[in-house]
């Protein structure tokens, strides 16, 4: 205490210069005006008994120098006053007043003669004594009065500034994140404290948002959920559960909460002033902005999506059923003239019907797969697998659809093994043969090339044909759901390259589509390639 | 149920009523005689009081999975068994052939298809004629000189090649899995080493195939394993 109380005294005595900022506790060293704006909110407004206490030991100290100086009485009168003026503009009204009547006192008891003595010999001792108080009393409130209002209209543009400061700074920032990276710097600059945004996390509860420096425990976390459903600040220096480590301002937008702005105080901060508590609303109702600004516009993108996702919805439903319903309108009227006598029409019918179940087995395979592949639940089963086999396997599945059409199977004997998921790769091929004899004209060729990369860390299955090649403006889409080409015929959801696009990358391989060797479209899958290891029993 | 005792009898355990119904449709049409059930439970309720020529099973029954059915079978009875499965259950026709299975069909199937293999399971239960020498194509196989002919030429066939080729023709219309075959003919520790098994089959077609790019004989069941088929059936 007497420390401290020497302390101020030395800095009234020099011309009340503010100390030099020290600089306080680790992190980055910010600008001077920064740092003194912390000090300001920090510093705790000194007590009224420690201002009482400064005057008193002023007030004595000078009576007990004044002792031993030999000076007049009428000078000490002097010195006492200026010592209450420059009182005045340290400490606040009442302790100036204390200070104006008990310097009037001591004056008169230890200076004023008879020494000593309360008792005043002279009427004009007596009068200069009644004009002292006067005086002191009138100037000492002046002075303070004047100060507290300049020292009222300083703190005023601070905490103006301190909001331009965080509003420029939100503007500023180009993403919700950096806003509020941007607040939470702010903040900790300005209440020199660990602060932290809780927002919504969308299940109900509140989660700090990464960029804040306050890290909450289970206890924490319940006064926020008091805060939240209270509506009103909880935790430090609130009567809600002021013992808590953090204090928690509501951001309110209307009657919203739209989250938490958290601040954990210094622990020896106990309680806010009106000013401090002030600021720190005004900055929580920025904040309060800055969240509801981010919450419309990812309410906007929300909804745009919906828009998006219902729209491919429908179209996907539009085509499921178009696909699935012509199969079945073939099936229904065949049945139903399949009792006919006339035998050629009956073996017409039932072709029709044969093909007709074709298709629906064929949309419902890749119905199914691509659900397999947007679940993630495909496990590919990579085993080793010979190129011939996974073609002639492939060749078998796509049954008659390749009828009347030369397929040319070109694998070098010595191809080595691939590894693969055989059922995926009997898909993936027949997949890409069903489009080659879909998207060209009858009777035209189809190859099937298989050969290790020039790099030797792939093994490519190359189907190639003679059709009419890919459209340019095709090649970005090719491989996404429910891309058809312009030209398709009718038929076809165009899941066939997408899945196969999946099932190679499941695979850890790859597609590509080109122009063919011979004209035409060639597409190429691509498999990684390790050899294996030696095989017993290997007397070749 | 009247059973005719020169018909070969078929037990099919389907829960899906609409397809046991077009199965005992073609079946008896195919001369066939027909029982059905509809659980496990019931299915091998049957099996225990009556063993029939072939079982047709479902792998998709309600009350225990088809792989459950073949082992409890499997402790007394040798019976030809067909599972069907549906598309995307490779895992379980595996377990299936695994645990005794010997063929199987996966849903959607055509009828010819089913009424071939079930001619070649019953072929298989015949008593095979005791013939030392095997003929598919232009090969013969002469089994008691283990010596393989193409078109009248002697073949150079390695050791592990011919067993192989003696497995698959002892095993003929039959599926026999990856496992099975490398447990076989290396042992239960190279059940993993699929690459052996197609390293051998490639060379083995391409010494006894007349077309590589569509084998005839020696066919590939994707993820499953491998059939040799004597009398190939033209898909439908």
């Amino acid at each position: 205490m007497v420390a401290g109380v020497t302390h101020g005294f030395a800095m009234a005595a020099s011309g009340f210069a503010r100390p030099a900022p020290a600089a306080s506790g680790p992190g980055p060293a910010p600008g001077g005006r920064r740092l003194r704006r912390r000090e300001d909110w920090l510093a705790r407004p000194a007590s009224f008994a420690s201002e009482c206490a400064e005057v008193v030991v002023v007030v004595a100290a000078l009576a007990f120098a004044g002792w031993f100086v030999p000076v007049s009485y009428h000078f000490f009168g002097y010195v006492y006053l200026l010592t209450v003026t420059a009182l005045s503009l340290r400490v606040g009204r009442w302790p100036v007043l204390l200070a104006a009547i008990i310097s009037a006192v001591t004056w008169n008891f230890v200076f004023i003669p008879p020494r000593l003595s309360f008792s005043v010999l002279d009427a004009e001792d007596s009068l200069m004594l009644g004009a002292y108080l006067f005086a002191a009393l009138i100037g000492g409130q002046l002075t303070a009065r004047i100060r507290a209002q300049e020292r009222e209209e300083r703190r005023r543009e601070q905490r103006a500034t301190a909001l331009l400061d965080l509003s420029r700074a939100l503007a500023g920032a180009p993403t919700f994140d950096a806003a509020a990276a941007a607040a939470r710097h702010e903040a900790d600059e300005l209440f020199g404290a660990q602060t932290t945004l809780l927002l919504p996390d969308g299940g109900g509860g509140l989660a700090p948002h990464p960029a804040g420096s306050f890290r909450l425990n289970e206890s924490e976390r319940a006064v926020a959920a008091v805060a939240r459903q209270s509506g009103r600040a909880a935790g430090r220096t609130t009567e809600q559960l002021p013992a808590a480590a953090g204090l928690y301002l509501p951001l309110r937008r209307a009657d919203a909460v739209l989250g938490l702005f958290a601040v954990q105080l210094p622990p020896a901060v106990t309680e806010l002033t009106a000013r401090q508590r002030e600021l720190l609303d005004g900055f929580a109702a920025q904040v309060a902005l800055l969240v509801e600004r981010e919450q419309l516009r990812a309410a906007g993108e929300r909804e745009q999506l919906l828009a998006v996702s219902d729209r491919l919805h429908r179209t996907l439903l539009d085509s499921v059923s178009h696909e699935l319903k012509t199969p079945l309108a073939v099936l229904r009227s065949a049945v139903e003239k399949l009792d006919t006598d006339d035998a050629p029409k009956r073996a017409r019918l039932t072709a029709e019907v044969r093909t007709a179940t074709r298709r629906l087995d064929h949309l419902v395979a890749n119905l199914l797969n691509q659900t397999r592949l947007a679940a993630g639940a495909l496990q590919p089963q990579l085993d080793w697998c010979d190129a011939c086999d996974l073609v002639s396997v492939a060749r078998r599945a796509v049954g008659d659809a390749l009828a009347g059409r030369p397929v040319q199977v070109d694998i070098p004997a010595g191809l080595p093994l691939v590894r693969a998921d055989a059922v995926l790769m009997e898909q993936v091929l027949s997949n890409l043969l069903l489009n080659a004899a879909r998207h060209t004209p009858p009777a035209t060729p189809v190859r099937i090339m298989a050969r290790v990369t020039a790099d030797g860390t792939q093994v490519a299955l190359a189907v190639a044909d003679e059709g009419p090649g890919l459209a340019p403006e095709l090649q970005g889409s090719l491989f996404q759901k429910f891309s058809r080409g312009a030209g398709a015929r009718a038929g076809g959801l165009g899941l066939g390259l997408s899945i196969v696009k999946g099932f190679m990358l499941a695979q850890g391989g790859d597609v590509a589509a080109g122009p063919g060797p011979a004209g035409g479209a060639c597409f190429t899958v691509f498999l990684p390639h390790a050899p294996h290891g030696a095989i017993p029993g290997d007397d070749h | 149920m009247t059973t005719d005792p020169t018909k070969p009898e078929i037990l099919v355990i389907e829960d899906e009523v609409q397809l046991r119904r077009l199965l005992r449709l073609s079946l008896e049409e195919a001369g066939y005689a027909v029982r059905e059930a509809e659980t496990a439970k019931s299915g091998l309720h049957e099996l225990v009081h009556h063993i029939p020529d072939v079982v047709i099973l479902d792998l998709g029954l309600p009350d225990a999975s088809g792989e459950t059915v073949l082992r409890r079978l499997r402790e007394w009875s040798p019976v030809p068994v067909l599972i069907l499965s549906v598309f995307s259950q490779e895992g379980s026709k595996v377990a299936g052939l695994d645990a005794g299975a010997d063929d199987y069909l996966t849903k959607p199937f055509g009828c010819s298809e089913l009424l071939a293999r079930l001619r070649a399971l019953q072929r298989r239960i015949k008593p095979a004629v005791a013939a030392s020498r095997f003929k598919f194509g232009s090969v013969e196989v002469d089994l008691a000189h283990r010596r393989v002919r193409r078109a009248g030429h002697l073949l150079k066939l390695t050791a592990m090649e011919y067993a192989l080729l003696q497995l698959l023709i002892t095993h003929r219309d039959k599926v026999l899995t990856h496992r099975q075959i490398l447990r076989e003919l290396w042992g239960p520790n190279a059940e993993g080493q699929t690459h052996y098994l197609r390293t051998y089959m490639l060379r083995l077609r391409r010494k006894l195939e007349e077309d590589l790019d569509t084998p005839r004989y020696f066919q590939t069941e994707s993820g499953v394993g491998y059939r040799f088929t004597s009398e190939p059936a033209e898909a439908v």
